[in-house]
């Protein structure tokens, strides 16, 4: 009985919270470095070029690297689009920071899920403690935060 | 049976309906009051207001969708075959954009849409909540029958089957 039902609920997934299907996370590789990553759940993908990367406080100079390259698709309205399963990994560079210094890393992100839905425009921020130069690199210091509709 | 044996099929039970409410949970969400959408004025693309009342009366599908969501726009074509097809028997489709009213209008001239496409913007996402749709993704549908009443609403695409086993009946 129970494997039916199982089975019958596996066959029609719910979908996720966006925040879930699509978890943020950063981390300081050291005072000047951040490592963003977008881990996604199999079956949902985000488009590379909605996605946009910004450091608080604006004050902190950063560059965020070119995205990497995701899987090319036709899109018969938008033309050529990139799309990301799995990991993405984004390196932002900082500048003027001092260690010890809380700096917000926020991700904005559109993705969609295999199933046929799409979620609007999400906004996520995580807040990165810059450690001391070449110190192990450290956690986040909160989980992501989902922020709609800003 | 004793009390280990009742214990154990109260849990098989508990779990099931569970199942079964995950299950029924992605296909029809709880319906709820048509209330707001029938008080709901929102401009057209060219910026006419549009009320929803205007269709009360009609069997009416309210499709909430956007350019940037694919399976919104890959749903649409059997939309418009739909309506051309039981319009005249009293089907209204009625579309809301999550979107940008410009994009809105290059898009629905390009795909010769039957309907009209209201522009809803971000903020009708929201509303789109208060019906039911949780995590505010497209396209979400709302069917509401000829009296009023919510008869379905769904987040994922309405498939062909599903309208032309709905619409037939409710007309």
């Amino acid at each position: 009985m129970l494997a039916v039902f199982g089975a019958v609920a596996a066959a029609q997934p719910l979908p996720l919270a966006p925040d879930k299907a699509f978890r943020f996370d950063a981390r300081a590789l050291n005072p000047q470095a951040i490592e963003a990553r977008f881990s996604i759940v199999d079956g949902y993908y985000l488009y590379r070029d909605r996605m946009h990367f910004s450091v608080e406080p604006a004050s902190v100079p950063a560059t965020v690297a070119t995205l990497p390259p995701g899987k090319t698709k036709e899109d018969p309205f938008f033309g050529r689009v990139e799309t990301y399963r799995g990991q993405v990994i984004i390196n932002i560079a900082l500048k003027d920071t001092v260690p010890g210094q809380k700096v917000v890393i926020v991700a904005e992100s559109q993705g969609c899920a295999d199933v046929g839905i799409c979620y609007p425009v999400q906004t996520q921020r995580v807040t990165v403690s810059l450690p001391a130069a070449n110190v192990a690199p450290t956690r986040p210091d909160q989980p992501p935060r989902k922020l709609w509709f800003e | 049976m004793n009390r280990r044996q009742i214990l154990t099929a109260g849990w098989v039970a508990a779990l099931a309906a569970l199942c079964v409410g995950i299950y029924m949970g992605t296909r029809r969400e709880t319906p709820l009051d048509s209330a707001a959408l029938f008080a709901l004025s929102l401009p057209d693309a060219a910026g006419k207001e549009q009320s929803i009342s205007q269709w009360r009366g009609k069997v009416l599908v309210v499709n909430f969708w956007a350019t940037w969501c694919a399976p919104c726009r890959e749903e649409m074509p059997e939309f418009i075959k739909t309506q051309a097809r039981y319009g005249s028997q009293g089907l209204q489709f009625v579309g809301i954009a999550v979107d940008d009213a410009d994009k809105v209008a290059v898009f629905t001239k390009e795909l010769g849409l039957n309907y009209p496409a209201l522009i809803g913007g971000y903020g009708a996402v929201e509303l789109s909540k208060t019906l039911g749709n949780r995590f505010a993704a497209l396209p979400f549908s709302i069917v509401i029958d000829r009296q009023g009443h919510i008869f379905l609403t769904q987040l994922g695409p309405l498939k062909p089957d599903q309208l032309q086993a709905i619409i037939p009946k409710l007309l």
